[in-house]
């Protein structure tokens, strides 16, 4: 069970909060200010900060909470959303979610901060495949076989892994995985889809991992 | 007086001055000095040097080359510029002092005599012709003595020290065009100088304070420019702590209004995770609607009053616009698919693609144009976003099949707020922008014209 560290002064908002995500699972520990927040920060998995807190304000608290657990995920909470708010925010913070947030938003940002700290089973299911991210072990459920890919097809597959549910244009994929501008009508990124999917699709004629957008991109959705 | 002698123009007065008194005090020497010399007598005059040499060769009593060279002698140490000659009264030439020898004919006869007393008559050297002895009879003797002899004395110093004269007034010219120079030279030195510690910036981009030079001029401009930026500086400082009052003010008036909303929110959700009747799932629904248009409201709000009074921050940079459209369009995609609208994106590359634009402008225009879609044109289950071109311009095109804005069907009104919002950014960011609808749909263009 994941352990959250919540700091929220107003209380109905706290109380609604640490019901919402205890029904969900979580270990909530809930203070109302960032006084003690460093003392919880060894045992949390991840921290909701609110920004606007009496006495110390939440970028301070949030920075005291980095320097004492460097990998303590923060997700601030906040009711400012000017850009520059933001940025100053995700300094040191992993995320930024303003008020007022869904409750569903919230937990999936949790869960996302959790999986990038690898703090949730390390095993990802997609359609018949099932992955270890880390080690980039593919098997086949219907086979029990081993997925082999290529150093590209490698590179790409695990770059929609990491990006799991965002659309990826072409120009992203293709810096991301061969470091070049993209130079538009080039086809190399297209022929190793192809390849990536004749490998791990069931029907590469009518992909269901990696979809494609239409004028956009593609995308691999859970 | 010191202070008077710290001013440039103090300096350079007191340099013409020094050299304009030297030359007037050098002209009223030599004036004084040539009227004083004028009015002296000479040494000797032409008319006591005639009598005295008639008497001196009318009272020789012996006539001989030997007293005759005996009276050269005397009048050569008198006057050493002088010659002599003596031709006897047979009109033979018998002595002459040496320097002429061959000029003068070797025997006298009258006609020669007559011609040598026409030339020199009135004429330089001065000359006097005398007969030797009583009545002649030892023929004659000629003086010749220049006539500067006979000038005053100020004539003869100027011949001789007029060329150190004209050298001294030339080096008193070029002295003073020298001191001119290099006094001026020290002053374009110090304005250049100047002039780059001047353009130097510091990290806030305001200029740095300089070290004084001088207590003069230029060093009062120095004096000036620091206080312009220390006013500069001031004034900076002055904008930070107005910039820092403003955000901390919007953060407050953000918290205030949008607490009480996460807390409508919280309670609506709970509400809704009982059990309750058809009609009350659509009011939570409906309430949990304006939660997020309020909450839209107020971000608009907040943004259209800082674009107004010009305080939203600007940071133009070059922009493939095709592919902020494309990324920007990737990520509004979930929304469109979860409220069932189809997305047809059409985004071709265009000719002058890299815009001159901010992306966070151009994603916040295009985040309210897909919140008008999605609030607005949801029954139209579609949006396209696609390029266009013309001749004089390339183009955003963000179209809709929805009801249209003037058909008053639409949710709830309110993308007035997003659109100007829409409209100061574009124009901010020197693009134009048009907008057709009618109840087939909404088509808004946003133009770039060629350059």
């Amino acid at each position: 069970m994941a352990s959250i560290l919540y700091i929220e002064d107003e209380r109905e908002i706290g109380e609604w909060v640490t019901r919402d995500l205890t029904e969900r699972g979580y270990q909530v520990t809930w203070l109302t200010s960032g006084e003690q927040a460093e003392q919880h920060a060894r045992q949390a998995d991840v921290a909701v900060l609110d920004v606007m807190l009496p006495g110390l304000d939440g970028f301070s608290v949030g920075k005291r909470l980095k320097r004492e657990a460097p990998d303590l995920p923060i997700l601030l909470l906040s009711a400012r959303s000017a850009v520059e708010d933001k940025v100053e925010g995700l300094s040191f913070a992993d995320d930024y979610l303003t008020k007022p947030f869904h409750p569903e938003e919230l937990a999936a940002r949790i869960e996302v901060l959790l999986r990038r700290t690898q703090k949730v089973e390390d095993v990802l299911t997609l359609r018949h495949l099932r992955i270890r991210p880390k080690s980039m072990q593919i098997i086949d459920t219907r086979t029990g076989e081993e997925i082999v890919l290529t150093g590209k097809q490698y590179h790409l597959f695990q770059y929609f892994l990491r990006h799991l549910n965002q659309i990826l244009t072409k120009e992203q994929l293709y810096e991301a995985v061969w470091g070049e501008p993209y130079i538009e009508g080039d086809k190399t990124l297209m022929v190793h889809i192809r390849y990536l999917r004749e490998k791990i699709e069931q029907d590469p004629a009518d992909p269901q991992i990696i979809e494609t957008i239409r004028g956009i991109g593609y995308r691999v959705r859970r | 007086m010191r202070r008077l002698f710290r001013s440039l123009q103090a300096r350079y007065m007191l340099i013409i001055l020094t050299a304009l008194i030297l030359m007037q005090v050098g002209y009223l020497v030599l004036s004084i000095a040539m009227s004083f010399g004028m009015d002296m007598e000479p040494a000797v005059s032409a008319s006591d040097v005639e009598a005295e040499w008639h008497e001196a060769a009318g009272s020789l009593t012996e006539v001989s080359a030997d007293a005759i060279r005996d009276l050269f002698a005397r009048w050569k140490a008198r006057f050493p510029e002088a010659s002599m000659f003596w031709v006897d009264g047979d009109g033979v030439l018998r002595e002459q002092t040496e320097g002429r020898e061959g000029e003068l004919p070797a025997i006298w006869t009258s006609v020669s005599t007559a011609q040598f007393i026409k030339s020199r008559y009135g004429g330089d050297p001065f000359t006097v012709i005398a007969f030797v002895g009583e009545g002649g009879r030892g023929g004659f003797v000629v003086i010749e003595i220049p006539r500067f002899v006979f000038d005053p004395p100020i004539n003869q110093v100027y011949q001789q020290y007029g060329t150190w004269l004209a050298i001294g007034m030339i080096v008193l010219v070029v002295l003073f065009i020298l001191i001119s120079y290099l006094f001026f030279r020290r002053i374009r030195k110090r304005l250049m100088q100047l002039q780059e510690a001047m353009s130097i910036r510091d990290v806030d981009g305001l200029p740095v304070s300089i070290e004084l030079s001088g207590k003069d001029e230029i060093g009062q401009l120095e004096q000036s420019f620091n206080d312009m930026v220390l006013e500069l500086k001031e004034s900076r400082s002055r904008e930070q702590r107005e910039e820092q009052l403003r955000r901390e003010l919007i953060a407050n008036l953000s918290h205030d209004l949008r607490t009480p909303l996460t807390k409508i929110r919280a309670q609506a959700y709970t509400i809704g995770k009982q059990e309750v009747s058809d009609e009350g799932r659509r009011a939570i629904e409906a309430l949990e609607r304006s939660v997020v248009n309020l909450d839209r409201l107020i971000d608009n709000l907040m943004s259209y009053t800082l674009l107004m009074a010009g305080r939203y921050k600007y940071d133009p940079q070059n922009t493939d616009i095709v592919r902020l459209v494309k990324e920007h369009l990737a990520t509004w995609y979930p929304l469109f698919e979860q409220g069932g609208i189809e997305v047809d994106a059409d985004l071709q590359p265009v000719a002058q693609g890299e815009w001159r634009i901010d992306p966070l402008w151009m994603g916040r225009v295009l985040d309210n144009l897909y919140q008008n879609v999605l609030r607005h044109a949801r029954s139209g289950r579609y949006i396209q976003v696609a390029t266009a071109a013309t001749k004089q311009y390339d183009a955003i095109v963000v179209s809709d099949h929805g009801p249209g804005m003037r058909s008053g069907q639409s949710e709830e009104k309110g993308a007035g707020i997003g659109l100007s919002i829409v409209d100061r950014m574009l124009r901010g960011m020197e693009l134009d922008w048009d907008i057709q609808s009618d109840e087939q749909g909404t088509t808004i263009t946003i133009k770039r014209y060629r350059k």
